[in-house]
């Protein structure tokens, strides 16, 4: 596969997701639209009643928004984004004809991720720079993040939102189905991970869990999530495996299937 | 069987099981360059499951396929690039307009496919309404939109499965003349179909598949020709018409009908002969038309039926 047909087709299955208004709509509203009521309603909360609630910008709460970017609501919209990029040609049948044109399976497969990334980003992008405004605009007399820490977080949140969306994509390609992948992963990474994440007596096991791994690397004062310690290193090698495992077999199904 | 580059599809012993059944076994098909080839079936008997194996959207078990001289799956890269498909009916993103569904499939072809799309959209009939979602499309124009699709490849080979499904009289006849056209530019098209009348209207050969065995191929002349050509006279006095051919040596048989009578020939050649003997006996024939089996005739003959032991 030339570049030219890799950039076409990575900018065909981007036509797929943007052209997708209920996607998009929530998508929108999961990291654009989080900010802006948090950070609204933040404002109020401090117009109303300046010596019971602090000021609704300042590092503390560029905090909160990094990691509601990162590994909550960012994260959703990830997950959305992937699996419809997973899914979006099996379940419509245009699978069987993209296949029928004689490009390698594996070829229609690696284009997925990185349109769903792209797609992704640009939302994330768009909601970071959102909440970079209200921190300093909002900041008061509250300290204020410095570039070095903008630039970390900017870093952080696309790593985790680039995690998410490749590893939807390589689970709905798996199973072809938006339901399954949906429920599967946010059952998954919103509750499932939550709860074992609570669970002390698992010990060095709870390394294996993906929002440990992301919450280890975040350039945030506070770092990792709870008693959930690791070596950098050891979390740079979990987060390898979450980002190539899902795609690798994501790749081997749509190799494999039956168009 | 010598593979000829004359045959543009060419299969040899082609066969698929799924489980305990077999879908396709043995398949031997030769499809002739720049004509419109029919494939003949009952519904379940392998026509579809053919066309995935010609396309690479399933593997085989045993047998070698062919397209323009090149083997399948060997390489099915440089020869799909040349094929335009529809398997069963055509698929689309419901959310996108008619254009943005060929520039999707545009995006996986060679980078002038791009280019291609108006210009296929004009050929369906179907520049007016490309700018529209394609969930608002009625059945006749996702069809419509499907050739489309099949155009960007500026295909020398079409393969249509069961391409008149779903459409009205008139879309038929625009689809019929649509095949004739692209077959006229040197293409060949290769359509299943269990819709007898349409296909030998349509098409110039056909194969015959039944349970997953090619039972029958060649040209529709050929599959529709009867073993005994048959003759209808009409005359003025059919019982002495009877009489006059009861010893006639061209004559294998014969029997009355509604104005005249039914003559099986025994020889190809017998037609001026019976006329002259009908005549010269002192009856009027005003009518001598030969019998010509249709293509559903035959095609029930040959055919297994449903329940029938295979």
């Amino acid at each position: 596969m030339t570049a030219t047909i890799a950039r076409q087709m990575i900018a065909a299955e981007i036509l797929k997701l943007r052209r997708n208004r209920a996607l998009m709509g929530f998508t929108l509203l999961l990291t654009v639209g989080i900010v802006v009521v948090v950070f609204g309603y933040l404002a109020i909360q401090h117009a109303s009643d300046v010596a019971r609630h602090g000021p609704a910008g300042g590092t503390d709460n560029f905090d909160h928004a990094v990691r509601a970017l990162g590994v909550f609501f960012g994260m959703l919209a990830a997950i959305l984004v992937g699996t419809e990029a997973g899914t979006a040609d099996l379940s419509s049948g245009v699978f069987r004809d993209l296949v029928a044109t004689g490009r390698s399976r594996l070829s229609l497969f690696f284009v997925r991720a990185p349109a769903a990334i792209l797609v992704t980003l640009a939302f994330s992008a768009v909601a970071y720079a959102v909440a970079l405004i209200a921190t300093f605009a909002f900041a008061g007399s509250m300290p204020t993040p410095s570039a070095g820490l903008i630039l970390q977080s900017a870093g952080w949140i696309a790593l985790c939102n680039s995690i998410l969306a490749a590893l939807a994509v390589g689970v709905g390609s798996l199973t072809g189905s938006r339901g399954v992948t949906l429920t599967a992963l946010i059952g998954w990474q919103a509750v499932a991970t939550n709860l074992l994440l609570s669970i002390t007596s698992l010990g060095g096991a709870r390394d294996g869990l993906l929002t440990a791994a992301l919450t280890q690397v975040i350039p945030l004062s506070g770092g990792g999530r709870g008693d959930v310690t690791m070596a950098t290193g050891i979390a740079v090698a979990v987060l390898a495996v979450w980002a190539i495992v899902p795609l690798a077999i994501g790749a081997w199904r749509t190799q494999t299937q039956d168009a | 069987m010598t593979t000829t580059s004359e045959n543009i599809i060419e299969t040899r012993g082609l066969t698929k099981r799924f489980g305990q059944r077999v879908a396709v076994a043995g398949v031997d098909v030769s499809v002739p360059r720049g004509c419109a080839f029919g494939f003949l079936g009952h519904n379940g008997a392998g026509k579809t499951t053919l066309i995935r194996l010609l396309l690479g959207l399933t593997q085989a078990d045993a047998g070698t396929m062919q397209i323009a001289g090149r083997p399948i799956p060997q390489e099915r890269a440089q020869v799909l690039a040349r094929v335009g498909a529809i398997v069963e009916e055509p698929h689309f993103h419901g959310h996108l307009t008619g254009r943005e569904n060929l520039r999707v499939i545009a995006a996986a072809r060679d980078p002038q496919a791009v280019s291609r799309i108006d210009g296929a959209l004009q050929r369906v009939g179907l520049s007016d309404r490309a700018g529209d979602r394609v969930r608002t499309y009625s059945q006749g124009m996702r069809q419509r939109l499907g050739v489309a699709r099949c155009l960007l490849a500026e295909p020398e080979l079409l393969i249509l499965d069961e391409p008149m499904n779903g459409l009205d009289p008139g879309g038929i006849l625009e689809f019929r003349k649509m095949i004739a056209e692209l077959v006229g530019e040197g293409r060949t098209v290769f359509l299943s179909s269990h819709l007898l009348d349409e296909v030998e209207k349509t098409c110039d050969a056909a194969a015959v598949i039944d349970r997953g065995r090619v039972i029958a191929q060649g040209s529709i002349g050929e599959l529709v020709r009867s073993e005994h050509a048959e003759l209808e006279i009409g005359c003025d006095r059919p019982e002495l018409a009877l009489d006059l051919l009861d010893s006639h040596d061209g004559v294998a048989a014969a029997q009355r009908i509604d104005d005249g009578i039914r003559v099986t020939l025994s020889s190809n050649d017998g037609a001026a002969s019976i006329n002259a003997r009908l005549v010269q006996g002192g009856v009027a024939v005003f009518r001598l038309t030969p019998v010509r089996e249709s293509l559903e005739q035959r095609f029930l003959e040959i055919t297994s039926q449903i329940g029938d032991p295979q």
